[in-house]
């Protein structure tokens, strides 16, 4: 079965999401341009999920942590320090993500064996959980209020406003975050996680270090949900609790299985659909609206557990191809064109 | 000096005594066959060597070098690969892809996030496909290939890193005779630069390829020897009732 | 128009008959979805359009009941005022969006009010992490007026944000010294651990030694803590005399039931708690509660002493009967609704500059618990406070503050 054949779908869907969301601020008002402008954000920290479990399976429900604490950290930068420019702060928050997934993704998969999956799920889980607990008690982090008042993000003397300006900066930072991503996925290096992520136990016979290979994915999905977190810090204005909580964690990952994990397109598609789907909602039923938002996630997960994205494509082009393009083979494949998947 | 020294090597799994006092020496380029009735601990003498088990007494050396605490990963890297009993390549990629993912297993994360090592590798990879006859199927789905033929491409994984020990476990199980055949041929060629040890209950196979056998039974050995030797053994007949 | 006006100020008939189309009207909204809660006044008496009062409060989620109490009150302010011909000759239309207990919802639903309804003023919030969410969308980058009506821990001193809850000070400075007087010197102040016990007991320890008083001790339990044995051991072994509670739900209910079954009311214990309102009062039997005083700006028995809040009060129960109770932060809705349509008349324009100023000294002489007053400069409101004790299960008013109280903030 040759992909060349068969025709690919992912990049029909990557191409209409990028055409759509880089002209959406022309069509619309300026609120909600806003609104996208946090979409675009989660689904930065929705991608570094599909990282960490779609691509590698590590089941991690700690990304609204490294989100969190990169958010908390430019918050302080700005509170304390009065720095807001983004030379430094979207820096300084890459390398919080990066430095504490490090840490925490050192602690849970390095070691003799790698570790089991709810191990990992077990122990993210109790991070964020911990995080936000911490971060709730804490009167220098505001305590429950959180860090309000936070001032724009700043180049210079120019501020970036919410609006057109912020949403092409998030769109912008999405857009190579993603190729970056599609980049690494689509090396040799995915080529290991693919075999990291499916039969872990037997590529250590191959010679494979798993778990180095799996803290190096961990850290790089970690600084970019630390991206995505000082975005969202100067694009709300405040940091909460909340931020890095268990709460938001699970809401990540139901965005990504909602959207079809493995695909990194997928996510994303996700997190629109929810934010959208609950936006609407919530305009028409203001008091029912959780719970048809609820139930639309149960069903979706129920029918299509690949998610939205995993019931058009195939699982050939879910697992992808690796590397530059193979050299043409030495014998011809005509009339072997096996049916499958 | 042997190229893997097994001594005294004991498996206790729970209540149950795998392995007993087990002694394995294996030369350089030497084929060396595990036979034995079902449950004698052949699997688990090859999972203790290979690191998937970990000896509860008794030492392996390796080249010279004491491994019996070593990871499955160290130990691959110092040059012993395991093919395991189930089939284990992943389905939804190329043929191609698989042989490449085991080939590249000591690439650095760096190279590999480039993608560097992926030319250098393509002529030993299609040469490695060729061997194992599977040039024709590289761009299809592993999935697709019989089984046969998937037990081929594991053996290719397994050959990947220019092993000096290959431990293989039933390779031919499931097989037509024809596919034993061309596996006893692929197996043959590759005596020049590697040792095998290889656990099989055919005997006619492990005959036809391996210079010596060693007999298990309830995790003891109970002899060992060149075929000829083995099959007019009284011990090994008492044992297996079968005439080998 | 005009003469209608008239004509609908001196029927009462036909404001029923209004409030029943208006009802029926919501009600169509509902079924088929239309916009958020927007309360559409039917007739746009100036080509200036209608006045926007935007409402952000927890119509979903945990303390839903204190929202939709504002929501409530929101929607009978703003009929009674266009039944009356509006403000400045144009009716005020409401629009009501849900913050449902979650800061970042609350936040982007409050966009939506200032961007795309372009609200003149926004009213809401409920608990103090939410109010910080939202404030700088509606202040600073909205450039809105906000109005916050619940009581709260005090030192929010934003320009543009004006506080029309009981502070701090107004809910200690007159019960401290009745407790010391009605339940003795010994305190204990088993609180939840956030920022408004904090602060509040702060305060309070200052004025309970100002007057003779000893804190026994004070400790912080986490919100979720269900289990208070060691607090009431200590309570009853120390020889507490008064319990200056700040322990907040789920963990309430039990702790007072607990402290009950230790026997220490029986001693002649007082238990105190200054937020517990009618609402709060019903999580526990009635003879669990017996004896706790509280302090708030309102209570339902107030209206005995009081005719104009007795008519507030008739008018919500009639018009929302049922278990979301005129209590908590609706009374500082109340009052900001009708603080700020004082300033706005007097203004004379919706200019935020103009009706903050004006909204800085304004005065109304109506609202549940008598009148209010916005101390100039400081954007917190006096008010009178009551002191209550709980007897059999409802609220006796016990003391009530000579003049309007002082919040003493910013």
């Amino acid at each position: 079965m040759r992909c060349s054949h068969r025709r690919q779908v992912i990049p029909i869907l990557e191409i209409m999401i990028l055409v759509v969301f880089a002209a959406a601020p022309m069509m619309l008002a300026d609120y909600l341009t806003v609104f996208v402008t946090r979409v675009l954000i989660l689904a930065l920290l929705a991608l570094s999920f599909d990282l960490v479990w779609g691509y590698s399976g590590i089941m991690s429900f700690g990304q609204a942590l490294f989100f969190g604490a990169a958010g908390y950290g430019v918050a302080l930068l700005a509170r304390d320090l009065g720095i807001t420019s983004i030379c430094i702060v979207l820096p300084a928050a890459l390398g919080i993500g990066l430095i504490l997934s490090f840490f925490i993704g050192g602690f849970l998969l390095l070691g003799r064996y790698p570790p089991t999956t709810i191990f990992v799920a077990m122990g993210t889980l109790t991070g964020s959980y911990a995080a936000e607990r911490l971060a709730r008690g804490w009167y220098y982090l505001g305590g429950q209020n959180g860090i309000p008042s936070i001032p724009p993000m700043t180049a210079g003397s120019y501020e970036f406003a919410e609006g057109r300006v912020y949403y092409y900066l998030a769109f912008s930072v999405l857009t190579i975050v993603y190729l970056v991503c599609r980049f690494v996925v689509r090396s040799q290096f995915g080529l290991a996680l693919a075999g990291a992520r499916d039969q872990e136990a037997r590529i250590l016979f191959l010679g494979y270090q798993a778990q180095k290979l799996k803290l190096t994915v961990f850290s790089l999905a970690g600084a970019i949900a630390g991206l995505a977190g000082a975005l969202y810090a100067f694009h709300e204005g405040f940091v909460g609790p909340s931020m890095l909580g268990v709460v938001l964690s699970t809401q990540v990952v139901l965005y990504a299985l909602f959207g079809g994990v493995g695909t990194l397109i997928g996510p994303i598609i996700g997190v629109i659909a929810i934010e959208i789907a609950g936006f609407w909602l919530a305009d028409s039923f203001p008091k029912i609206w959780p719970i048809m938002l609820g139930l639309l996630l149960l069903v979706v997960t129920l029918f299509w557990p690949t998610g939205l994205v995993g019931a058009v494509v195939s699982e050939q082009e879910r697992s992808g191809r690796f590397g530059r393009r193979p050299f043409p083979p030495r014998h011809t494949d005509a009339g072997a064109d096996d049916a499958a998947a | 000096m042997p190229l893997l020294e097994v001594r005294g090597l004991t498996k206790v799994f729970g209540r149950l005594v795998a392995l007993s006092g087990v002694d394995l020496i294996v030369g350089e380029n030497e084929f060396r066959g595990l036979i034995g009735p079902n449950g004698s601990g052949k699997s688990t003498l090859l999972k203790c060597v290979a690191g998937a088990e970990m000896a509860t007494e008794g030492t392996i050396r390796f080249g010279g070098r004491d491994v019996t605490i070593d990871t499955p990963t160290r130990r691959a890297r110092a040059g012993i690969s395991l093919k395991f009993q189930m089939t284990s390549v992943l389905p939804a990629l190329t043929v191609y892809d698989n042989v490449l993912l085991a080939m590249q297993a000591r690439s650095p994360i760096p190279r590999l996030i480039f993608s560097r090592t992926r030319g250098p590798l393509h002529e030993r990879i299609m040469h490695t496909l060729e061997q194992f006859r599977l040039a024709q199927h590289s761009t299809k789905q592993a999935a697709v290939l019989s089984h046969g033929q998937q037990q081929w491409l594991e053996i290719a994984m397994a050959l990947a890193c220019k092993p000096r020990l290959l431990l293989l476990d039933e390779p031919t199980a499931g097989m037509s005779l024809e596919e034993r055949r061309i596996t006893g041929e692929l197996l043959t060629a590759i005596k020049r630069h590697c040792s095998l040890v290889i656990v099989e209950h055919d005997l006619d196979f492990i005959r036809n390829i391996c210079d010596i056998l060693t007999v298990l039974d309830q995790g003891k050995v109970i002899d060992s020897g060149t075929v000829r030797y083995i099959q007019s053994s009284r011990k090994v007949q008492e044992v297996y009732l079968i005439r080998v | 128009m005009g003469e209608k006006t008239e004509d609908k100020c001196s029927s009462p008939i036909i404001s029923r008959r209004r409030l029943l189309q208006s009802v029926a009207w919501m009600s169509g909204a509902i079924a088929t979805g239309v916009g958020s809660w927007s309360v559409q006044s039917d007739w746009a008496n100036a080509a200036a359009g209608p006045i926007k009062v935007g409402i952000a409060t927890d119509l979903t989620g945990a303390i839903a009941y204190v929202g939709n109490a504002c929501a409530n009150v929101a929607k009978m302010v703003v009929e009674d005022v266009n039944n009356a011909g509006g403000i400045l000759g144009r009716p005020i239309e409401l629009i009501i969006v849900d913050t449902a207990s979650n800061e970042s919802v609350g936040v982007a639903n409050v966009r939506r009010l200032i961007q795309r309804d372009k609200v003149d003023v926004v009213l809401g919030g409920i608990t103090s992490s939410m109010r910080n969410a939202i404030k700088d969308s509606i202040v600073t980058r909205g450039k809105t007026l906000y109005i916050y009506p619940e009581q709260y821990e005090g030192k929010e001193c934003t320009p543009y944000l004006f506080c029309t809850g009981p502070t701090p000070a107004q809910q200690c400075d007159q019960i401290i010294p009745w407790l010391i007087k009605n339940g003795g010197k010994r305190f204990a102040l088993p609180s939840a651990n956030y920022i408004w016990p904090r602060v509040l007991n702060k305060y309070a320890r200052g004025l309970i030694e100002k007057n003779g008083g000893e804190v026994i001790f004070e400790e912080y339990y986490p919100l979720d803590q269900m289990e208070y044995s060691a607090t009431v051991n200590n309570i009853m072994t120390n020889n507490v005399e008064v319990v200056f509670n700040t322990i907040i739900a789920p963990g309430v209910g039990l702790f007072f039931k607990q402290l009950y079954q230790a026997g220490f009311g029986k001693r002649g214990g007082r238990l105190a708690c200054v937020y517990y309102d009618e609402n709060a009062l019903n999580l526990n039997a009635p003879h669990e509660v017996e004896g706790l005083a509280s302090c708030l700006d309102y209570y339902r028995a107030v209206t005995v002493q009081d005719p104009a809040s007795a008519v507030i009060q008739a008018e919500y129960d009639k018009q929302f009967p049922g278990k979301i109770l005129f209590a908590g932060a609706a009374t500082g809705m109340y009052r900001g609704l009708k603080l700020w349509e004082l300033a706005v008349k007097e203004a004379g324009s919706l200019d935020r500059e103009h009706v903050a100023a004006a909204l800085d000294n304004a005065k109304i002489s109506e609202g549940p618990g008598g009148p209010a007053e916005m101390v100039p400069g400081k954007r917190h409101c006096k008010m009178n406070m009551y002191t209550a004790v709980a007897k059999n299960g409802k609220f006796e008013i016990v003391a009530r503050s000579a003049s309007l109280v002082d919040p003493r903030e910013c």
